[in-house]
């Protein structure tokens, strides 16, 4: 709770910062309606000034509180709506429109004497206030005639740009002057238009062709496929190469990784530090890449996370293939960590925090809002009240049921046919009795023990000494005491006989331990789905918890969409009839994917944009609220956004109207001109330079080095710590005393296959990715970091990974000729996908050749060569 | 609960990989082109200023996983050499049963008394007389879980739970370091391998990846990543740097205006000064013969601990926050062979440990430096396995010495009951313990407090803590529940 106001200090210091950097990009912007702020701060003059423009909002963050929300209206005067203003409160009218001098509410404002406390309006809100009194104090909206305490939401509030419906807008008349190709350029072109910008040059061919396979395969090209694009002359050569790509299932492995940062995929359930296995998590990150590769119509991909299993007949049996990929799905509200595996969690807290960790998740990535905020208390910039939040957690509540609840063993579903089940049941009957008979057998042991150490005793306390060991701890007798604390040896039980016989005792283990595996080996293969189902009939209600506090139950909430995105009164039924299940996640993933939500499908077009680009159109992409960014080019977003709806919510085809035009083709070098004008390249005056992400490091090394493997999908590659706590691929072979049992053995090819088949135990980042910020997932990442630190400059010079891979490179290039120059060559179109210039050459030659060389001089020059920037950015 | 700023915090805390170089991490950050970033909250290593008055700014802990025998080494029992070979009619709890024996053992050593403080000190502790007067020596350490893991937990972690953060990290979590091109938290590892809890001595448990303990080994590379492999070491690692730099220029001539291609350049820069900082830090040769040999590097029995313990010196000279040198696995748990065993162990650790706690003085770093020589547990004043005679654990009473950093020397507290079974006198738990440091370096309870799902964890972690205001040079004015 106490980085609470931290954030939104800090959030509204970068929404500010970025305000200015708009103001002065567009100075001469043209009015579009969905600027709201941005508009009416640069034309204050001009443009009429609503209420709703600015001040509500100033009035939202400051005055709501205790002059509105709560029930104890203070004053009796209520801000939220200008009519109540006018009429005033216990001191009279708060407003004097024409008239800011002789309004109570900016006199109270203005002498520091409201807000109350510390905080105080800025300069430039006592402006607004001011300016927006003089111009008469209007609404832009009706106002309703009354408001019921709590955070009043209303037209008013659905004037915000990303609540308001999607049109399609029309693409935009744009003069001949640039190279455009398509719809997506005019609407760059535009912008650029008005800020006397241009697109930049096409880039060259190989850096194009680099670009794309990073792009969607996360991959460097290879020399043959370098060859094949530079010879083919013909028109369609680019859109080959795309659908090439986006045919390769390396697309989905690339693609499935940004998937599943934003819902915090893990192979562990994290929360507590024991941070347990989820041995089953990798069947849902298959499921992605399958999806994706086959281009699944992204409605039907997010109805699927988000109710799969209410799709299905119950009971949950039997299921083809493709059911079992619907009940997988649902692995998307359990991504997130669930501490609840864990005896040492407080376990009331660790659900309610499992399931707004998992809430959160779906709202950030399907709807791009912070909900969480809301969690406690109104939220205080975007119109989400408590209320709204509980309604969206009344819509999980019955699949989590916190009044029965089922830690994360409980909820997996196994997918054993009833024959394989009865056959299982049968060898655990087995085991049973094996387990029996080795207790019997160590009982005799403990038997015998007992009488060998008696001997140690003289003869006539035996009997004594048998009768204080019969008798139960609690009801020994003094003397009975007295004689164990003498001989404290023969307090001989099942688990400390090994320590009186360890030989006997390592035999005994030895041969039932191998009996048992015997047994064991006939079970069949665990396969389980874990997901997030409902168990049919079972509705608990889901109360409103103040201050957030899941030990303070309140009024009890019905499942709902947020009253913002509800204009039209959607209800979601509690318990639809004609589903096993409740239906309420089944009937919100509808309401998302009915084509009229305004979030959905700009947010996914939004996060397309941003893999492709870098930053996305709106540069928050898991925040569309009133404190995110806003849309650099609202138009071509919400063109996108139809056009994925359009056209069957085919990924693939925003895809490719991206990659074919004529932005994404530009190059990315920095003029001075757009310095001056465009620093951020909002405008995308050219491409942006990249650095490539941790995972895409790791890939294409071990891809030019000729070891990668691409074998696909199943369980993931184990990781573990090294004798040093570094942690690496390999199986956890630490003693129960946490002690590294010798080296961590190798796991042959396994340990080349692409990063996304690496286990990602949330305590445990793998070392070689750590550095390249890879995100650690508490819960889940909506954005990338990239940042320049030494310790990647470390680990590419020093990390064992690195010179190995180098020296199977530059064994790779020995191996392809004897001829040091064409070694070079190739050298070089495999790490940077170009030829190399005379002068590159020359001075590769000059490096290779010198006095100081040695065998090793390829490998150190490959190594060099994997260092550079060249290799680690995207140009 | 603003999930954002969460998410933030946890994403800016992975700059470095696990091993090392989290702990150089990210001051290293080199200018970044400027990007809207949400939340600018870095956990790095850069030195806070510790809410009270520092008295000591680093720490060497001379880890002696095992549990080296009190009654054996620095706390005298004339009465249980009196009732040597007597049954104890007492309770005693034994972690091995099987062997375990109510006969009590009068320790086989003599004890004298050094310095003007009039120090007890056993024969294979001797050599700690030579700074006796230095020295602190706890005698009431209580932990009272009697198990290894457990209890090495208590005393290097605050708690006997696993997964949490090592007083390393908690320390450089708070205090940060000095040396922007070494690691803040440094373990120095025995070349026979890990202690029980192996890489757990040093985790950073869920404080972030940055202050995870950074190790050097006794083998090149002697540490990870900010070694080079050998094969590179020296003029090709020079080389391969001189090309790179080549190329990286070329790109940037291409680019001319994109300052994250510059920053890339520096970031190699600053690693490359990062390894010279690294192997300047471990070159004992530059030390004086003289040095070398007060460490007992001429010694085969001491040499091995002895290079440790002056690389420790050379770590702490350079800005290092922490250091922490381990024994090998359970090198002083002494079940069996004690007589002939432990003076071997008290060899190696005793005089080289005194030569530090002399060196430091000698050089003015004592009275800023806590040194501190001591275990997870002592041991039973019963025979373990009369056949090889041995003591099994005791973590209710035992004795651990620290020396510097605003410890009292030539000071004896507390005291066990008279066969040196459990601490009576002015108990010493773990808590207080981790007090006392807290209150040495400045660091109030809120500045080591991290906030994680499920509530806020601390070193102490609302454990009644007490400083020990016995043992300090400069008390607290008034004795509070944990500073």
């Amino acid at each position: 709770m106490a980085v609470f106001p931290v954030s939104h200090s800090v959030n509204s210091t970068m929404v500010a910062s970025l305000l200015s950097v708009l103001i002065s990009l567009f100075p001469a912007a043209p009015l579009h309606g969905q600027e709201t702020q941005v508009v009416e701060q640069q034309s204050a003059t001009e443009a009429p000034l609503f209420f709703e423009s600015r001040v509500r909002g100033i009035l939202k963050e400051h005055c709501w509180h205790c002059h509105g929300e709560e029930a104890d209206l203070r004053g009796n005067l209520d801000t939220r709506l200008v009519r109540q203003m006018l009429t005033g409160g216990d001191s009279g009218a708060a407003i004097e429109p024409g008239n800011h001098e002789e309004s109570l509410l900016y006199q109270r404002m203005q002498d520091g004497e409201m807000p109350p406390g510390d905080s105080h309006l800025s300069p430039a809100e006592l402006q607004a206030v001011a300016d927006w009194i003089n111009a008469g104090a209007k609404t832009q909206t009706t106002e309703p005639e009354s408001a019921e305490p709590g955070l009043l939401i209303s037209d008013a509030d659905r004037l915000h740009w990303s609540f308001r419906p999607i049109q399609r807008p029309p693409v935009p008349e744009t003069s001949d002057s640039h190279q455009q190709r398509g719809p997506v350029d005019a609407f760059i072109a535009r912008r650029l238009d008005d800020a006397g910008l241009s697109f930049s040059p096409r880039a060259d061919r190989t850096t194009l062709l680099r670009r794309v396979w990073l792009d969607l395969a996360g991959l460097p090209p290879s020399p043959e496929e370098i060859d094949r694009f530079l010879s083919d002359e013909s028109p369609e050569a680019w859109n080959t190469v795309i659908d090439d790509l986006l045919k390769s299932p390396a697309y989905g492995e690339r693609w499935a990784r940004h998937w599943l940062d934003i819902v915090g995929y893990a192979d562990s359930d994290g929360y507590t530090q024991k941070d347990p296995e989820r041995p089953w998590s990798w069947k849902y990150r298959d499921y992605i890449i399958r999806s994706l590769n086959a281009d699944k119509p992204l409605d039907q991909f997010i109805t699927e996370q988000l109710a799969g299993d209410e799709l299905l007949p119950q009971p949950l049996q039997n299921l083809t293939t493709e059911q079992a990929d619907q009940l997988i799905a649902t692995g998307f509200l359990r991504m997130t960590p669930d501490g609840t595996g864990d005896g040492a969690a407080d376990q009331p807290l660790a659900r309610n925090d499992a399931i707004s960790a998992s809430l959160r998740t779906a709202s950030e990535s399907l709807l791009g809002l912070t909900v969480g905020c809301a969690q406690c208390h109104e939220h205080r910039y975007d119109p989400i009240s408590q209320e709204d939040y509980y309604r969206l957690r009344a819509i999980m509540e019955p699949a989590w049921n916190t009044e029965a609840w089922r830690a994360p063993n409980a909820r997996l579903i196994s997918m054993w046919s009833a024959e394989t089940k009865a056959t299982a049941d049968s060898v655990k009957k087995e085991l049973a009795v094996v387990t029996e008979q080795r207790n019997s057998e160590l009982d005799d042991l403990v038997e015998q023990t007992f009488e060998r150490e008696l001997k140690k005793l003289p003869e006539q306390r035996h009997e004594a000494a048998r009768e204080a060991r019969r008798t139960p701890a609690k009801e020994r007798t003094e003397p009975q005491l007295a004689l164990i604390r003498e001989f404290p040896f023969l307090n001989v039980s099942r688990g400390s006989v090994y320590l009186y016989l360890p030989d006997r005792l390592r035999g005994f283990n030895k041969k039932w331990d191998d009996l048992t595996a015997e047994v064991k080996a006939k079970l069949p293969a665990d396969d389980y789905v874990m997901c997030l189902t409902e168990i049919p009939g079972k509705v608990p209600p889901t109360h409103l918890f103040a201050r957030g506090d899941h030990l303070q139950p309140r009024q009890q909430i019905p499942p709902g969409v947020p009253t913002v995105l509800n204009p039209d009164g959607f209800e979601i039924a509690p318990d639809n009839p004609d589903l096993p299940t409740s239906g309420r996640r089944l009937a919100w993933a509808k309401r998302l994917t009915g084509g009229s939500h305004p979030l959905l499908a700009r947010v996914l077009v939004n996060r397309i944009w941003m893999h492709h680009f870098g930053q996305g159109l709106v540069r928050t992409p898991s925040d569309f609220g009133l404190q995110g960014d806003r849309p650099s080019h609202p138009e071509l977003l919400d063109w996108l956004a139809s056009e994925l709806m359009e056209n069957g919510w085919s990924l693939k085809h925003i895809h490719r109207l991206i990659l074919k035009s004529a932005v994404w083709q530009q190059q990315s070098i920095r003029t001075a001109e757009q310095e001056q004008t465009d620093p951020e390249n909002r405008l995308l005056a050219r491409m942006n330079i990249r650095r490539l992400e941790a995972e895409v490091v790791r890939d294409a090394v071990l891809s030019l080095s000729g070891s990668l493997n691409r074998e696909m999908y199943g369980k993931p590659i184990p990781v573990a710590p090294d004798d040093v706590g570094q942690i690496v691929l390999g199986k956890d072979n630490r003693d129960s005393a946490g002690r590294p049992k010798g080296n961590i053995g190798s796991l042959g090819e396994s340990e080349n296959r692409r990063s996304i088949y690496v286990q990602v135990r949330r305590s445990m980042p793998l070392g070689v990715l750590e550095p390249f910020d890879l995100p650690r997932m508490e819960p889940s990442c909506q954005r990338r970091d990239s940042s320049t630190t030494a310790p990647q400059s470390l680990l590419m010079l020093n990390h064992p990974f690195i010179s190995q891979q180098a020296a199977l490179l530059a064994e790779r290039l020995k191996a392809h000729s004897t001829e040091q120059s064409e070694q070079m060559q190739l050298g070089w179109k495999l790490v940077f996908g170009r030829q190399m210039t005379a002068a590159e050459q020359e001075s590769a030659n000059e490096f290779l050749n010198s006095p100081e060389s040695d065998e090793s001089a390829m490998t150190l020059w490959c190594h060099a060569l994997l260092c550079s920037s060249e290799f680690l950015y995207v140009l | 609960m603003n999930h954002y700023v969460r998410r933030h915090m946890l994403a800016q805390s992975c700059f470095g990989f696990s091993g090392l170089a989290a702990a150089l991490s990210a001051q290293q950050t080199v200018a970044a082109p400027p990007r809207p970033e949400l939340i600018p909250t870095v956990w790095d290593m850069k030195p806070k200023r510790p809410a009270g008055e520092p008295q000591a700014r680093a720490m060497i802990s001379l880890f002696m996983q095992g549990g080296p025998s009190h009654i054996d080494l620095f706390d005298p029992k004339p009465e249980l050499t009196r009732l040597h070979m007597q049954t104890y009619g007492g309770k005693i709890k034994y972690d091995n049963a099987g062997e375990a024996s109510s006969k009590l053992f009068g320790t086989p050593w003599r004890f004298r008394r050094y310095g003007e403080c009039g120090m007890d000190l056993s024969e294979p502790a001797s050599a700690l007389g030579t700074v006796a007067d230095e020295i602190c020596m706890m005698r009431s350490m209580h932990t009272g879980v009697n198990n290894h893991g457990e209890s090495i937990k208590a005393m290097n972690t605050g708690r006997q739970l696993p997964g949490r953060p090592s007083l390393g990290a908690w320390l450089t979590f708070g205090l940060g370091s000095y040396n922007p091109r070494l690691p803040g938290f440094m373990v120095l590892i025995d070349p026979s391998g890990l202690p029980v809890l192996g890489v757990e001595n040093w985790q950073n448990g869920w404080l972030p990846a940055v202050y995870q303990g950074t190790v050097v080994r006794s083998q090149e590379p002697r540490i990870l990543n900010l070694d080079p492999p050998p094969a590179l070491v020296g003029k090709p690692q020079k080389r391969l740097l001189g090309y790179l730099r080549e190329l990286n220029q070329d790109l940037q001539q291409r680019f001319p205006a994109e300052s994250d291609l510059n920053a890339r350049m520096q970031s190699y820069e600053l690693a490359e000064g990062m390894q010279h900082a690294a192997r300047e830090a471990l070159n004992i040769s530059e030390e004086t013969q003289a040095t070398q040999k007060r460490y007992g590097l001429e010694d085969d029995a001491t040499r091995e601990y002895g290079t440790r313990c002056l690389i420790a010196r050379r770590l702490v000279e350079r800005g290092v926050r922490f250091v922490q040198l381990h024994t090998g696995n359970q090198q002083w748990d002494h079940h069996g062979g004690i007589v002939k065993s432990l003076p071997n162990i008290c060899r190696r650790t005793i005089p080289t440990a005194a030569a530090l706690v002399n060196d430091l003085r000698e050089r003015g770093l004592l009275d800023s430096t806590i040194v501190h020589w001591g275990g997870e547990m002592g041991r039973l004043p019963v025979i373990q396995n009369e056949k090889n005679i041995g003591r099994d654990h005791n973590t209710y009473g035992f004795s651990q010495w620290v020396a510097g950093g605003g410890f009292r020397g030539g000071c004896i507290h507390g005291a066990t009951d008279e066969i040196g079974h459990h601490a009576v006198e002015d108990i010493v738990n773990h808590y207080d313990w981790h007090a006392t440091l807290l209150y040495l370096l400045g660091l109030a309870e809120e500045q080591i407090t991290f906030t994680r799902p499920g509530g806020n964890s601390s070193l102490i972690d609302g454990q009644p803590g007490k400083v020990v205001s016995a043992v300090l040079q400069r008390p607290p004015a008034i004795e509070t529940a944990e500073s």
